[in-house]
């Protein structure tokens, strides 16, 4: 079984960075559980295998014209 | 006359056809008892009463000239501000919203303007539709307790008797946690039925528009006027729209309804689970066959949900989130920055998983017509609580307490009918859901109107 994720203060900082949002490591202390939580429930993802599975996207290639 | 306003929206419908009724004043009615209960309730971010007198005033000469468009010609309805009105500002109760305006009607404002229903005003959502308590309301039957959400003015309003229908919108969940903590019925059509061009997006990928109604048949003939394909919004399925009173009053004999026997029935209140099992066994008296069924991947279905959801809201934020962070309430803003920070890796993974998720339940539904589950797991909590705990000890925040058993029609796209089955004995509304096929509201609100007329629900007025 893979270790779950968990992040930190300054894993969110850098993390936040590469995502252009601004961060103060009070906001990011104050982030750290909730992200938590969120990599928690997210590790559900990859508890089966999804071999071939394609993603449902909505994209659909027709040209019909808007109203 | 004041009477009038505790009529189903059908019963109203046809006063106003016969002129029974006025639509000027049963406009007039509806106001009044909306700013009756502001005070308490909180339901509404703007009322409308110019427009909506106007709009009464044309349609009593259209009714009065043999023009009759339908029955929600001159009814008083309510939508959520997460959907555009020309001219007046969308402000999704937040904060970040305050300078806006929306330039034209959404979709499902033009069929409702198109069906001659008049709009009296709009209604509180949890900020940006992204939570389930509404905090700026109060639930009708006690005020002290949250009327669900995120379309909680729309469900407080609609059970208070200010309207005969409310649009909402629902991502997680945020049509049917309403309705059951307002003792109302909520439609989530299935994805693509409704269109939800010009509504403010939480998750493209789960949003679903519909109706908060009183009655089954209300639900039916609100999703018959909002039903149909709009290339504006690129979820919307190019299929016609079903017939949905059609079947509503044929009841239940030979239908065949799964039960959960996992997930639907875990950490539930006693008395929710009590009052769903007597409606089951309603169901199977009516002659219902009833059938066990497991729910698959149940272990996946909130990270599917939030693998979703919370990208796709960060993603619709981006900008506001970078320019106007202080004005977002601090549960929401916490989300989009967790959102902010989710690998696309995860995301792609809900995606995928959701694809397969889709396919388990396609082979569950083989056989069945509908499955039928509670709605929530608990009454309303007090607006001032933060969590539930369950009789194992177990402590669960209110928000995936109330989503839980919500989101897996979100997940599958499955339409989903929320439909009251009683009170706690703190006088709180239960609730219980009828899933069904992709398409087939029809069925659905058959089931719910089969319980719904052997009982009165639906006819208690929180006063």
């Amino acid at each position: 079984m893979p270790q779950p994720r968990v992040s930190d203060a300054d894993l969110l900082i850098a993390a936040a960075r590469l995502a252009d949002l601004p961060m103060t490591p009070e906001r990011a202390a104050q982030l750290v559980p909730a992200m938590n939580g969120v990599l928690q429930l997210l590790d559900a993802l990859n508890q089966g295998a999804l071999q071939e599975t394609a993603p449902a996207f909505a994209f659909r290639a027709g040209w019909e014209a808007p109203a | 006359m004041k009477d009038a306003l505790n009529l189903s929206l059908r019963e109203v419908a046809a006063a106003l056809r016969d002129r029974q009724i006025s639509p000027v004043e049963l406009t007039r009615l509806s106001l009044e008892q909306i700013a009756a209960d502001e005070p308490r309730l909180n339901a509404y971010v703007c009322l409308t009463a110019d427009r909506a007198m106007a709009a009464a005033g044309q349609a009593e000469r259209e009714i009065n000239s043999g023009q009759y468009r339908g029955e929600l010609h001159g009814v008083p309805v309510a939508v959520k501000d997460l959907y555009d009105i020309a001219g007046l500002p969308t402000t999704c109760s937040s904060r970040v919203r305050h300078d806006h305006q929306a330039g034209e009607n959404a979709a499902c404002v033009d069929l409702l303007e198109q069906a001659g229903a008049v709009i009296v005003g709009k209604t509180h959502t949890h900020e940006f539709a992204y939570g389930i308590s509404t905090p700026t309301t109060g639930n009708p039957w006690k005020s002290t307790h949250i009327p669900g959400g995120s379309s909680g003015g729309s469900g407080a309003s609609v059970a208070a008797r200010g309207c005969f229908m409310a649009l909402g919108s629902d991502t997680g969940g945020s049509i049917r946690i309403p309705a059951a903590l307002c003792g109302i019925v909520g439609l989530k059509p299935t994805y693509g039925r409704v269109s939800r061009y010009g509504v403010a997006s939480l998750s493209w990928s789960l949003d679903h528009a519909g109706p908060l109604t009183r009655t089954v048949a209300d639900a039916a003939v609100s999703l018959a006027a909002l039903a149909g394909h709009d290339p504006r919004d690129p979820g919307s399925m190019n299929m016609p729209a079903g017939d949905y009173l059609a079947e509503l009053e044929q009841g239940v004999k030979g239908l065949r309804i799964g039960i959960p026997r996992n997930y639907f029935f875990d950490h539930l209140e006693p008395g929710v689970e009590r009052h769903v099992r007597e409606a089951i066994g309603r169901l199977q008296s009516e002659g219902a066959t009833i059938a066990e069924v497991e729910i698959p991947m149940a272990e996946q279905i909130m990270a599917v949900e939030f693998g979703l959801c919370m990208p796709e809201a960060s993603a619709y934020h981006h900008e506001t989130l970078r320019t106007r962070a202080g004005l977002y309430g601090e549960d929401v803003r916490s989300f989009l920055e967790a959102g902010s920070l989710i690998p696309a890796v995860d995301y792609i993974a809900a995606l995928r998983v959701r694809s397969r998720m889709q396919a388990a339940w396609r082979r569950m539904f083989e056989g069945l017509d509908a499955v039928v589950a509670p709605t929530v797991p608990a009454v309303a909590t007090r607006r001032d609580q933060p969590a539930i705990e369950w009789a194992d000890g177990t402590v669960e925040p209110v928000t995936p307490a109330f989503v839980r058993l919500s989101a897996p029609a979100n997940v599958t796209g499955l339409p989903s009918v929320a439909v009251p089955c009683g009170f706690s004995e703190s006088g709180l509304p239960t609730s219980f859901q009828i899933i069904g096929h992709p398409f087939q509201e029809a069925r659905i609100l058959r089931i719910a109107r089969a319980y719904e007329r052997m009982t009165d629900w639906t006819t208690r007025v929180p006063r």
